[in-house]
């Protein structure tokens, strides 16, 4: 596959017509055609152009990693497991009252604050939940609103249609926090060879987070609907192994539901991913597994550095160093989803020469699947 | 213009061929008129509703073509003269009541004139309407001439009332809606009074069916005998001709000016039958014993040439070998119109003549100036038609709801739906009332596997028409559609005719309003309304109705039709575009509103690659301002 | 043109611009004359764009069905110049005179830009080597100018009666228009029609 850029109509059957979509929503918000939803990408009208941003910027069209990783770091794409990395730390933030509302260590609220309060960005792009769970993307301005949008949905959301559109605004700095997918839509955006661009240039930081896979908002909202009225979950929970369950909680109960049953909404486009860790972020943070309340910590460009740096030294945010068998585990982990989903695009396309939407030498498939 | 009532003895008037039919109703001294419009038809009763008063006579716009007939019987039964005037699809509608009143017949004259839509101009089908004339055991008439068509009408009352029955009349677009000299008569009030009085026993009702079966094939024979001598028969041309020529209708001026035009005055004549059912037959076979070889010219079955055939099949002996040429030769085709060009082809053809319709040299020029030049003009919705704002919602909430959703159409000017001003919204169009009746049906389809949301599209003159027992049944056999009328208060596609729900009569009397509202709210189920200009409002609202998929649900999306509003009220807003916003054909556009919206008021300069706002065309209605992506369409209070 | 029996005129031109009434009026007048008329009109989808064309069949001896065969029109009076040709080419004659408004109405598709209209240069062109008389006027402009767009009809009526292809005299077709039009309409007709013969004089 080149790297030709096309338009909508090749989005549409090249993506969205054989399930490829990961719902990033780089594609919305830009023109009247293309909407998000209730987790699907629709397109209200046929767009005649030959070539189109949404084809451009869509992280399941043709996607040139050496040319993102030039583009981002300034270095070719490692194609190992965990992609250009600078320092790998756990962390955590200090300030508990935001311990204790987000995911893990509450890291990616207080980076995503400190940033907003050192004028590093002067807007953050976030995923929030609706009274039905539904998840989309939202643009804050303060540390209330960003603490508004702590916690996971699991849902795909369309966070970057917000991006497209905040962007267009008077936001001058941005701040994006994104799933692996959603970087990547990002690092296309800036790579783009399109004369018409978006307001990249005003992505200023962009704060990535583990992802192993997605689930399908209308199959799971149908699903969950059946247990609860989904305006009275409050927020959902995947406790570390060996638990194997999807936890549902509402203001006064909590709904274990086994991880199985909800596997069938994964979105498909999931399954091709070979990116668990946001390679394509200033850094990625993840649930650090074995160290309750602490997060992993990927450090991996230079204004990533300099964000967590001064945050350390302003007590922000503490890290220490990442035991050994941690992140031995991480990368077996990461590595296992890139076998996983290489296997996946080899068995979709049917060749090893025809892998979709990636562009890697043979070399680097075979370092992979090795 | 002056009216069809105007008379100066011996002077003649230009008169369209559905006035002439009024005007001979009015010498006739008709007394009572109905009929739902129709194209070519509406102009018949309308121009009888325009001088109703002066005229003091009844005439109404029925709610369907049924009504209008039955209440044109009443009339009649009550010794009034009647006319009740349809499109072929109304008769469809009619023929359940005419197939019994033909057995009960009338009292005083009932002429019931059917408009056939050759080439379906107008028209969902091209049906020809002739056949019910043998169907029923009626006579038919077919005007040639816009003279044909008056005096016709006139006699026809005259016919209805000998034979006490109904007299058909059957016209077709080129006969309606064109215009010629008349000479005219002079009109007669009604000066019947009006009083029903039944005289033998189920004079009016279906008792003793074989009995007045038989009477009514008497009463057809009668017809025969007068039409032997009818003035509407004559035959031109030489003693025996080479071919002879049977025609009638808009065939008539067609094969006269072939015969002239091919310079075959001497060798070919022209039998034209006025009298098309029965068969005048002692007339037909003196004319067919002249010669071998027979054109039939008609529109738009092989009506005349069956039973010209069927009669000679019983009279074989007497008139020897005869060659029949026509639609079942292939001489002529049995769809479509025909036109002078056509019926000369077929008597060159069938003379064996060579014939260059036009200029083989000047042809081949004007091909080569002309044909890159010329687009063809495509017909689409008005500017400032709400079905255009009504259709966008509706395809882009099809669209959100993702489960194959469809909308089944109906007729009226929204039957443009199924193309692209509509965004080819409308998947169905076949009768009026039939988008509900088809969505009753896929409504209930949900045990056998179906889950798609259906959508029907009704006008709101067209749901008074047929959609109401569709909209009943749906609730009674709980089938599970959302019904949208699409109510501009006007039966637009006819000539903005009132009806039920206008607020005004035929004449243009105030009249009881039917509250559509109210009317289906008292079907117990979900009615909303919506402006379909505020596609902020109407797309969700559609959603909404859409998912709620359980019975039957019903928006009435109220907007009155453009060409109304410019007649009855200043603009809304004065609307431009921002040239400098207008983002034209690039990403995050690709001209949606001059590409996807189609509005006419709206036009491309590809000169300066932005939208243009077209003065003269557009209506004000400020839709655009809301789909452009840019904010480049600027509406300002007018 | 003068004695042509019958003579057959073509009115073309898009829904909106009034070819019904003008027909109409010419007919009258012509009747009144003591011709037997013809019109046969196509006008299915006047209303929503589309081409509108009547056919006037004038004939001293007897009346002639309402459409005139192909390639036998003696005049085609155009209130839209690309409709002119597009009749010239089904019904046109090398001696066929050609009288057409010269301003556009674009048709849909060249509205959203997915066809173009011809130049002026190419209209003329096409006319002129199709009809034996071709005049292209500016009755739009000239009606605008009046006040009322709608009146480019009636001058172009007044070019074709100025051009004295139609067995009427001026007087008979101004008192068409003072029997048919309402008071407070005739004025500026007349004044059109007047407008229309001045530039048939001009010619």
């Amino acid at each position: 596959m080149s790297l030709e850029v096309k338009g909508c109509r090749e989005l549409q059957s090249e993506v969205i017509a054989r399930d490829l979509c990961t719902l990033c929503g780089a594609c919305v918000g830009m023109c009247p055609y293309l909407v998000a939803y209730r987790g699907r990408i629709v397109a209200l009208d046929e767009c005649n152009l030959a070539q189109g941003r949404c084809y451009a910027f869509c992280p399941r069209t043709s996607l040139d990693l050496d040319l993102l990783s030039q583009t981002v770091f300034g270095v070719p794409y490692a194609a190992d497991e965990l992609g250009t990395v600078q320092e790998i730390v756990i962390a955590r933030a200090r300030d508990e009252g935001i311990r204790s509302k987000a995911q893990f260590g509450g890291t990616v609220t207080a980076l995503a604050s400190f940033a907003l309060d050192q004028g590093l960005i002067d807007s953050a792009v976030l995923t929030a939940s609706d009274e039905d769970m539904l998840p989309s993307g939202t643009a804050a301005a303060n540390a209330a609103q960003i603490l508004g949008c702590a916690g996971s949905n699991f849902a795909a959301a369309p966070t970057l249609a917000a991006f497209n559109r905040h962007s267009a605004g008077d936001a001058q700095s941005i701040g994006v926090v994104a799933i692996p997918c959603q970087a990547l839509a990002l690092a296309n955006m800036r790579a783009s060879p399109l004369e018409n661009r978006n307001n990249i240039d005003k992505l200023k930081l962009v704060i990535g987070l583990f992802c192993t896979w997605a689930l399908r908002y209308e199959g799971l909202a149908r699903f969950l609907a059946q247990k609860v009225p989904l305006n009275r979950i409050v927020r959902f929970d995947i406790p570390p192994p060996p638990a194997n369950l999807f936890q549902v909680f509402t203001d006064s109960t909590r709904i274990d539901i086994p991880l199985d049953d909800v596997r069938p909404f994964i979105r498909p486009a999931c399954d091709v991913c070979i990116d668990m860790t946001a390679e394509f972020a200033d850094i990625s943070v993840g649930a650090a597994e074995g160290v309750r309340g602490w997060n992993t910590l990927i450090i991996r460009s230079h204004a990533g550095r300099e964000l967590v740096e001064a945050a350390r030294a302003k007590g922000i945010i503490e890290t220490a160093p990442l035991p050994e068998q941690n992140l031995a585990h991480l990368k077996e982990a990461s590595l296992l989803k890139k076998k996983r989903g290489l296997r996946k695009v080899i068995e979709t396309s049917g060749s090893e020469d025809d892998l979709l939407y990636l562009k890697l030498t043979s070399e680097a498939v075979k370092g992979l699947l090795s | 213009m002056t009216s069809i009532t105007a008379y100066e003895p011996g002077a003649s008037q230009l008169l369209m061929g559905n006035e002439a039919i009024a005007r001979g109703a009015l010498e006739a001294g008709v007394g009572f008129a109905s009929a739902y419009p129709g194209t070519p038809s509406s102009e018949i009763i309308g121009s009888l509703a325009e001088v109703a008063g002066e005229m003091g006579i009844y005439v109404e716009w029925s709610v369907n073509e049924k009504v209008a007939l039955e209440a044109a019987a009443a009339a009649s039964f009550a010794g009034v003269r009647a006319i009740v005037a349809m499109k072929q699809n109304g008769l469809n509608v009619a023929s359940d009541f005419l197939m019994t009143l033909n057995l009960t017949g009338t009292v005083a004259g009932l002429v019931l004139v059917l408009c056939d839509d050759p080439a379906a101009l107008s028209s969902t089908n091209e049906q020809d309407s002739r056949p019910i004339a043998k169907w029923a055991d009626l006579p038919l008439l077919e005007p040639a001439t816009f003279q044909e068509a008056k005096d016709m009408t006139k006699w026809a009352f005259e016919l209805s009332e000998e034979i006490k029955n109904v007299c058909l009349i059957r016209s077709v677009t080129r006969v309606s809606h064109a215009r010629g000299d008349v000479r005219l008569g002079e009109p007669m009030p009604p000066g019947r009074q009006a009083r029903f009085a039944s005289t033998t026993v189920g004079q009016f009702t279906s008792m003793f069916v074989p009995v007045k079966h038989s009477l009514l094939h008497q009463k057809l024979n009668k017809t025969r005998e007068i039409f032997e001598s009818s003035p509407f028969n004559w035959y031109a041309g030489p003693e025996k001709p080479e071919l002879l020529i049977v025609t009638c209708g808009s065939g008539w001026y067609y094969s006269l000016e072939a015969v002239k035009t091919l310079g075959l005055e001497s060798s070919v004549g022209i039998l034209k039958l006025g009298t098309t059912w029965p068969l005048p037959e002692k007339l037909v076979q003196q004319h067919l014993a002249r010669t071998d070889k027979v054109l039939v010219v008609e529109e738009v079955d092989p009506f005349l040439e069956g039973n010209l055939k069927e009669l000679v099949g019983d009279t074989f002996s007497a008139l020897g070998p005869l060659t029949f040429y026509g639609k079942r030769s292939g001489h002529l085709p049995s769809f479509g119109e025909l036109d002078p060009d056509r019926v000369m082809g077929a008597v060159s053809s069938v003379l064996g003549r060579e014939r260059a319709a036009v200029d083989p040299e000047y042809a081949k020029k004007a091909q080569a100036l002309t044909g890159g030049l010329v687009q063809a003009r495509m017909i689409g919705f008005c500017a400032g038609c709400p079905h255009r704002a009504t259709l966008w919602s509706v395809k882009n909430a099809l669209k959100l709801d993702g489960r194959g959703g469809f909308v089944t159409g109906d007729i009226g000017c929204y039957t443009m739906g199924l193309g692209p001003t509509g965004f080819f919204q409308l998947k169905t169009t076949q009768a009026m009332g039939s988008g509900a009746g088809l969505a009753c049906g896929f409504g209930k389809l949900g045990r056998l596997g179906f889950s798609q949301p259906v959508l029907a599209v009704c006008g709101d003159s067209t749901f008074f028409h047929a959609a109401i027992p569709a909209l009943i049944n749906g609730v009674y056999n709980q089938s599970n559609f959302t019904l949208i009328i699409l109510d501009n208060s006007a039966t637009a596609m006819t000539g903005f005719q009132p009806h039920p729900g206008t607020g005004a009569s035929a004449v243009g009397e105030p009249a009881p309003k039917v509250d559509l509202e109210a009317l289906c709210g008292s079907l117990g189920i979900r009615v909303e309304v919506a402006d379909p200009f505020d596609l902020q409002d109407t797309t969700p609202k559609l959603l909404d109705l859409m998912q709620d998929d359980r019975g039957v649900r019903v928006l009435i999306s109220r907007r009155k039709c453009a060409l109304v509003r410019a007649r009855e009220e200043k603009a809304a807003y004065k609307v431009r575009v921002d040239s400098e916003k207008c983002r034209g054909e690039s990403c995050g556009c690709a001209r949606l509103c001059t590409r996807v919206f189609q509005c006419p008021g709206l036009v491309w300069d590809s000169e300066s690659q932005t939208a243009k706002i077209d003065e003269v065309i557009c209506s004000g209605c400020g839709v655009c301002a809301d789909i452009c992506p840019a904010s480049a369409i600027i509406r300002e209070v007018a | 043109m003068e004695g042509k029996d019958p003579l057959n005129v073509i009115v073309t031109g898009v829904g909106g611009q009034g070819n019904v009434l003008i027909s109409q009026l010419m007919g009258r007048a012509l009747v009144r004359a003591g011709y037997h008329v013809t019109i046969g009109e196509t006008y299915g989808a006047s209303q929503r764009g589309g081409p509108v064309m009547s056919h006037l069949r004038v004939s001293r001896q007897s009346q002639y069905g309402p459409l005139i065969p192909q390639g036998q029109a003696d005049v085609v009076l155009g209130l839209e110049p690309v409709e002119t040709l597009r009749v010239l080419g089904q019904y046109g004659n090398p001696g066929v005179t050609a009288i057409t408004n010269s301003r556009p109405v674009y048709p849909l598709a060249v509205a959203i830009g997915t066809a173009h209209y011809p130049s002026v240069e190419e209209i003329v062109k096409a006319l002129e080597e199709l009809s034996i008389r071709a005049w292209l006027i500016n009755a739009t402009d000239v009606a605008i100018e009046m006040g009322a767009p709608i009146l480019a009809n009636i001058i172009m009526v007044g070019a074709l009666v100025g051009a004295g292809v139609l067995p009427l005299a001026a007087e008979e077709f101004e008192l068409e228009l003072r029997e048919s039009l309402p008071a407070d309409r005739l004025d500026l007709n007349l004044k059109a029609f007047r407008r229309g013969l001045a530039e048939a004089k001009a010619r």
